[in-house]
């Protein structure tokens, strides 16, 4: 690698809305070179600089071809869903050296085993999007992206702020220095577990959110929602080997909020379907894919013998999966209430 | 499962000629490697302690830790002179307490931290005496063998009949091979686990054995105070560490003392547990200063030579195992001590002196069927397998070129707080490596699970109040204790079939053997045994805590889960 023809180049994995959003904030500080699925894609964004509804930076290349990322970007965000990650990788790993970094952007939860109802999970059975990377691949300078950041607002410029999670100090400032601008902030934390699980774990309150607002109820409940949510979170990450710390930040309250409030949030629309009576086949059907908080649901509850208590994430199951009423479920929630209040601070 | 070489006789040297080992090249420059080290310390501090005030109260500070050190813990080794070295640091400060101007100040401070590291690298360097070496090389396993082979009653010629040699009581294993091919193309750096006081001589004598150079390694300041120990160890290379001292400006020469060394080739050797591990346990976790100055050498030797010219380093974990252990005693007091339940009960051996120890080797030698080295595969400073050739192999097979994990942008850069990261990484990996690398033997499987079915049988107690109860009140079963060795032992077996350790030859053979092997070896030479077998075959033991620091060497393998 030639030093000065990299200066300022980063890669990007992935051409979903976030994934664009990225690229675009990327393009203000240098050039971006953008990973498509298809060469179709690839050549669209090229010729047109637009992919789907949102326009992309003059500064973004796409291109479909891995190993011209490898050979010219070291600092490199995959940013694809979390099915697809293990694919991503295995084809991406050849080419990737220890010289490179990755930030990932990617809120999901990873298991190769087949989740029924049944099954049982072990903490060893559920990967993080860094823990794939460590695994897959040889890099070892991981970080990931979390926080408040809805693609759509990102993409009509408004202000936001994420943070980035490492373990090394040095990820974290090269990704502050890629993405910062005068209207997004960028903060670090070495908390790379607690970020991760932080912003995955929030999907699935946020589909009891959109849930509420489905069934006509106001802030009182989501109040409520989201503060006692938030306490199951923290229980379930610490279960998991994070610390509380990552949820009192940006990517755990902050997300939470941001995605309990938000038609935009796919999450969020999942819960607002089901509210109105949708099965979760319809759902499936009408958005394209499943919800990374219905896989997350899915995910926590298999793990849940695991020695924590969920009942928001039991409840849930049940509603999405065994069609317990909806009402049914939010009253046992309220009786079930009972532990003293922000007991997760010690 | 790989196979792994066994050591009959002692290997043809890796470097025939004492004269090239860089050990002694070390000794020979002796000047230019202490002012490399002073004048690296020095400018490290000097970042910390960058202006007169903060650099004249660290001065202070480590006279009045030194002055308090020669006054509450004085010990045989202090030096006479160190009292009047003291003072005079003492005159110059009071003398630059009293410059007013800053700049003057830091000035004349920096002198005295000169003139306080010089005396610190005088004090902690070691000396190489090829002929010292020579005749130590071959005193000590002529020794070690006649001992081994003495016992009361025979006669004198037995001394000389040289068939049973020292080799037979070292049961080295490990790719042997492979380690000496290394120790040609880079610097070897050898992590044992530490259990006993005899480890040292032990690894020593073993590093010998297999015919690498001697190492460059840190012996505690109390083991130099007697003389012939103290000449041995001083003339064999032994850098002295003086574990009174904690003040940042001695800790900081010393990692400046080993990082130079491994720079400049010196094969090293260290244990990365620290102190011996008082539970008996296989260390969990790693003291990472000392680690560190590997990976730190790395990037230096990346950093300041062409690629295909930087000696690359290579981290060999290696564990030793014994029957028996005779601290073990005073170990697990003072681990149960640590963990806070129990009052602080002094340690009954206290082998601070060389006679001591000596005595001790050799009545561990002498009373021992042997001793278990076995050496894990090789890594490089970020804990990848590495070659025969020495190109380090990735976890997911793929050649990769060291120098990458230091680079940004394709431009190699230093970054403390990377090394660090890196270096608890591939602590985790030695602590892998020293799992799988333990070598069950006989009495460490008899103990485990003779302990465990002690521990079922009062299972409402913790272990502080199991620790606690009458010896007189435990009694295990024979038959129970058969059928349960028979399947712990299928357990370890598929465990040695994946790899996660090995096992000692004498574990192939038929439980009744193991069983007795194990009664005749685990910690015989103990006053109060810690497991024995009374006429009607049912175990009793004498001294439960020794049973427990003995049953832990198999724990972290999750074999208590499988009890009938």
């Amino acid at each position: 690698m030639d030093s000065q023809s990299t200066l300022n180049k980063y890669g990007v994995i992935g051409a979903g809305s976030f994934g664009i959003a990225i690229a675009n904030l990327l393009a203000e500080n240098g050039e971006v070179l953008l990973y498509t699925r298809t060469e179709e894609q690839t050549n669209e964004i090229n010729k047109t600089h637009r992919s789907k509804d949102y326009a992309l930076n003059e500064r973004i290349r796409a291109t479909n071809d891995f190993k011209e990322i490898a050979e010219e970007c070291f600092l490199i965000f995959p940013i694809v869903p979390s099915d697809s990650f293990v694919e991503m990788l295995e084809e991406f790993a050849p080419y990737l050296k220890p010289s490179h970094i990755l930030i990932h952007g990617t809120k999901g939860l990873y298991t190769p085993k087949k989740i029924s109802k049944e099954v049982e999970l072990k903490k060893n059975e559920v990967f993080t999007m860094s823990e794939l990377i460590k695994i897959k691949t040889g890099v070892v300078r991981i970080g990931c992206l979390a926080g408040p950041n809805l693609a759509s607002e990102l993409s009509e410029n408004q202000p936001a702020a994420t943070v980035i999670a490492s373990e090394f100090n040095e990820v974290i400032e090269l990704g502050q220095k890629a993405l910062r601008s005068s209207r997004f902030q960028v903060y670090g934390s070495n908390e790379l577990l607690g970020v991760e699980l932080a912003g995955v774990l929030k999907n699935y309150v946020a589909i009891a959110s959109g849930m509420l607002t489905g069934l006509g109820y106001g802030e009182n409940a989501r109040a409520l929602l989201i503060t006692r949510g938030m306490a199951e979170l923290i229980y379930v990450a610490k279960a998991l080997g994070a610390s509380e710390k990552a949820f009192l930040g940006l990517a755990g309250i902050g997300d939470l909020i941001a995605t309990c409030n938000s038609p935009k949030s796919r999450n969020y629309s999942v819960g607002l379907m089901l509210a109105e009576g949708k099965k979760l086949d319809e759902i499936v059907a009408s958005i394209g894919e499943v919800a990374e908080g219905i896989k997350t649901l899915q995910i926590v509850r298999a793990l849940q013998k695991y020695g924590y208590k969920a009942p928001l994430a039991e409840i849930l199951y049940k509603i999405v999966f065994e069609d317990l009423p909806i009402k049914k479920g939010i009253d046992f929630l309220m009786r079930f209430t009972i532990e003293k209040d922000a007991d997760y601070i010690v | 499962m790989e196979e792994h070489l066994k050591i009959k006789n002692k290997l043809e040297p890796v470097v025939s000629e004492i004269t090239d080992w860089p050990i002694y090249k070390l000794s020979q420059d002796k000047d230019s490697f202490l002012k490399e080290i002073v004048d690296r310390t020095s400018s490290s501090l000097l970042e910390t302690y960058d202006d007169a005030n903060t650099l004249h109260s660290e001065l202070k500070s480590v006279l009045y830790q030194e002055k308090n050190r020669l006054t509450k813990e004085p010990w045989k080794s202090d030096s006479p002179e160190e009292r009047i070295f003291w003072s005079e640091v003492k005159r110059k400060i009071l003398l630059t307490d009293k410059i007013e101007d800053d700049k003057k100040k830091f000035k004349e401070d920096k002198k005295i931290l000169i003139s306080i590291l010089d005396y610190y690298s005088n004090e902690i360097v070691a000396h190489f005496d090829p002929k010292k070496y020579r005749v130590a090389r071959k005193v000590l396993p002529f020794l070690f063998s006649r001992l081994m082979n003495a016992s009361p009653g025979k006669k004198l010629k037995f001394l000389f009949n040289s068939k049973k040699t020292i080799y037979d009581k070292f049961n080295i294993t490990g790719p042997i091979d492979h380690i000496r091919n290394l120790s040609k193309k880079g610097t070897v750096i050898i992590v044992p686990t530490h259990f006993s006081n005899i480890d040292s001589p032990t690894i020593g004598l073993v590093i010998d054995i297999i015919g690498l150079p001697a190492m460059t390694y840190g012996a505690g300041i109390n083991l130099f105070t007697i003389g012939i120990l103290s000449r041995w160890l001083n003339d064999l290379g032994a850098y002295k560490l003086d574990r009174r001292r904690k003040n940042k400006t001695y800790l900081e020469l010393l990692k400046n003392y080993s990082t130079v060394a491994i720079t400049r080739g010196a094969h090293s050797l260290f244990f990365p547990g620290g102190t011996r591990s008082r539970s008996g346990q296989i260390e969990k976790k790693l003291k990472l200063g000392l680690l560190g100055t590997a990976l730190e050498a790395q990037r230096e030797n990346l950093l300041n030579f062409q690629e295909d010219t930087a000696k690359k380093i290579y981290i060999v974990p290696v564990v030793l195992n014994y029957h028996f252990v005779i601290e073990a005693s005073s170990l697990i007091n003072q681990h149960l001590a640590i963990e806070g339940k129990e009052q602080y009960l002094p340690g009954k051996e206290d082998y601070s002196t060389s006679y001591k120890l000596i005595k001790l080797i050799f009545k561990v030698l002498t009373a021992n069927p042997g001793m278990t080295i076995s050496f894990a595969s090789p890594m490089d400073v970020v804990g990848n397998e590495v070659d025969f050739e020495g190109n380090s192999i990735n976890n997911i097979n793929q050649n990769v070129n060291i120098k990458d994990y230091f680079t940004v942008n394709g431009v190699m850069t230093e970054d403390k707080q990377r090394d660090n990261v890196y270096t608890s990484m591939l602590g985790e990996k030695i602590v892998e490596k020293f799992l799988s690398a333990n070598t069950v033997l006989s009495s460490h499987l008899i103990a485990f699970v003779a302990f465990e079915l002690i521990q079922k049988e009062f299972k409402n107690l913790d272990i502080y109040q199991l620790l606690r109860i009458p010896v007189d009140e435990i009694e295990i079963d024979a038959e129970i204790f058969k059928v349960e060795v028979n399947n712990i032992k299928e357990k370890i077996m598929d465990l040695y079939a994946e790899g996660k350790l090995r096992i000692h030859d004498r574990l192939k053979g038929e439980n009744e053997v193991i069983i007795k092997h194990g009664l005749k070896n685990l910690g015989v030479y103990h006053p109060q045994l810690p497991l024995l077998e009374k006429a009607n075959g049912d175990l009793i033991t004498e001294d439960l805590k020794v049973l427990y620091f003995y049953h832990n060497r198999l724990s972290g393998y999750g074999l208590a889960e499988h009890f009938k």
